[in-house]
């Protein structure tokens, strides 16, 4: 579903930040990719969603390379592509069900959308994506008042009101206590499993790696060191990944 | 400045405590003098504030009591009043906000704009709302109208302004995650940056009314209407009992639209 082949990134200051870096996610399955601090991970999933733009290389998202788009086509080709953040990103001050149906305003133009308002067809289905993370009662709460793990939840069913088909996550449990980033890591396991999304998430918990993920990729200095799968990953290679970084 | 937190930094700099001491006597004489040339040119002679105490007292005791039995001439400039700063701020809200957008550095569609606005902006600010009611005045004549007029031009500059700074100083966060979504640009605004400025948006227009309440009572001086215009008028003609009753209305008014303007605001915080 989604395929990066010879993905290159040189920042101006002419620091190599990924190196022909190339990574296939299928549909149904949850990718964890692992590295040390400015090991690429981020601007992986800046270059993926064209936030930032690659020096070389393509992002194929089914049979469209992202790359070779700009502007309102980007826009139509990205929508199947959401994205989950560290922080949840809400808009505070809005319900939590007006944030996330506000994720299907890119499949609705018109004025009443332009003016603020709601599309009325997408709300029963933003209210069983929040059912789904099981926050159907917060629905007419403020965002601003939910804690850091149902903000996450909430994060997650705005993405899903977008119907993606390939779901990025960056460290989305980075800022949560234990139980919560369980939470979090079961519902994208369970994403990508009954939803058949392709799901991409950085990580820096290990553990959560080999628990969730059907494959695990390390990235050092912009280039993969490994992609396995979970189950096959050596404890040592993941220890070498992080030792050459406090090296 | 802190003088005696400046010594020890010119110290720490390796210079000499002498010369340190030097420096702050230095810095303290030149701050008398300023005070003391400003004195001079507003030419301040304390000794009239003493025999002019006289004339004060005669004011007040032809002031006293309130002319209460002319309370039904009052209604109508007050409304006036009241009217001229809730059009001019309606109308410098509608006015401000468009060019707040193209001013805000995070959200400004091109840099040439940005710079339009900002000049815009800077322009009516720095044109005293009196100067504005004066050139209205010449333009459509006295009333209430040039009075409304001059204070929406006037808001344009203060509101265009203090609207900006909000949006720049807003949150990015959710509003880039709402673009990813694949939200276009003008639902981008409408349902992110909107919901997340707008409180304080209505906090500045609201701190804004209560200020324009007050400059609309002293631009009736230039006559823009109002109880300005009528306390003038009514001073011109030695009615002191009647400007007593216009400065009790005057405090009423600016009073409660304070008080009025800061519990919304508190509630809106």
């Amino acid at each position: 579903m989604l395929r990066v082949r010879e993905l290159t990134m040189r920042y101006p200051n002419g620091k190599l930040a990924l190196a022909r870096f190339s990574l296939t996610v299928a549909a149904g399955e949850l990718v964890v990719v692992l590295g040390g601090n400015g090991s690429g991970k981020t601007t992986l999933l800046r270059c993926v969603t064209r936030m930032l733009d690659p020096t070389a290389g393509e992002v194929w998202l089914g049979d469209t390379d992202l790359v070779a788009l700009s502007g309102e086509r980007l826009r139509q080709a990205r929508l199947p592509l959401a994205m989950v953040w560290q922080q949840a990103n809400l808009v505070r001050r809005r319900s939590v069900l007006a944030n996330v149906a506000s994720g299907s305003l890119g499949r609705h133009g018109g004025l009443w959308t332009a003016l603020g308002g709601l599309p009325a067809e997408e709300l029963d289905d933003a209210y069983a994506h929040l059912d789904a993370v099981g926050l159907a009662a917060l629905a007419g709460q403020r965002a601003g008042t939910l804690s850091g793990g149902q903000a996450q939840r909430v994060a997650i069913a705005r993405a899903l009101a977008q119907r993606p088909q390939v779901l990025l996550a960056d460290e989305p449990v980075a800022s949560l206590d234990p139980k919560a980033a369980g939470e979090i890591m079961r519902l994208l396991r369970r994403l990508a499993t009954t939803e058949n999304l392709a799901v991409l998430c950085v990580l820096h918990q290990v553990e959560m790696a080999y628990e969730y993920a059907d494959r695990v990729v390390g990235i050092r200095d912009g280039g993969i060191v490994f992609d396995l799968p979970s189950r096959d990953l050596p404890r040592d290679a993941v220890r070498q990944l992080y030792l050459s970084e406090a090296a | 400045m802190n003088l005696d937190a400046a010594a020890p930094r010119l110290a720490e700099r390796g210079w000499s405590g002498a010369f340190a001491l030097a420096l702050r006597l230095t810095l303290l004489l030149a701050l008398i003098l300023i005070v003391l040339q400003s004195a001079l040119v507003v030419h301040a002679r304390p000794q009239d504030l003493i025999t002019g105490v006289y004339g004060m007292a005669d004011i007040i005791r032809r002031a006293t009591p309130p002319d209460f039995s002319a309370i039904d001439k009052i209604w109508w400039p007050t409304l006036e009043t009241l009217d001229i700063a809730i059009f001019g701020t309606v109308g410098g809200v509608i006015l401000a906000l468009p060019l707040a957008i193209l001013a805000a550095e995070n959200v400004t569609p091109s840099r040439a704009l940005y710079y339009l606005a900002r000049g815009l902006i800077g322009f009516c600010r720095s044109v005293p709302d009196l100067v504005w009611a004066l050139l209205f005045v010449t333009a459509v004549g006295l009333g209430p109208f040039p009075g409304a007029l001059a204070l929406s031009v006037h808001s344009i500059g203060m509101l265009g302004r203090l609207f900006a700074e909000t949006i720049e100083h807003m949150e990015m966060a959710p509003i880039d995650a709402l673009s990813l979504t694949g939200a276009r640009r003008t639902q981008v605004f409408t349902h992110g940056v909107v919901p997340s400025v707008l409180p304080s948006l209505l906090g500045i227009t609201l701190y804004r009314l209560d200020e324009n309440i007050r400059s609309s009572l002293v631009l009736g001086f230039v006559g823009a209407g109002g109880i300005g215009f009528e306390l003038l008028s009514a001073m011109s003609l030695f009615q002191y009992r009647l400007v007593s009753l216009y400065l009790i209305v005057t405090f009423v008014l600016v009073i409660a639209a304070e008080r009025l303007s800061a519990l919304v605001r508190a509630r809106l915080g």
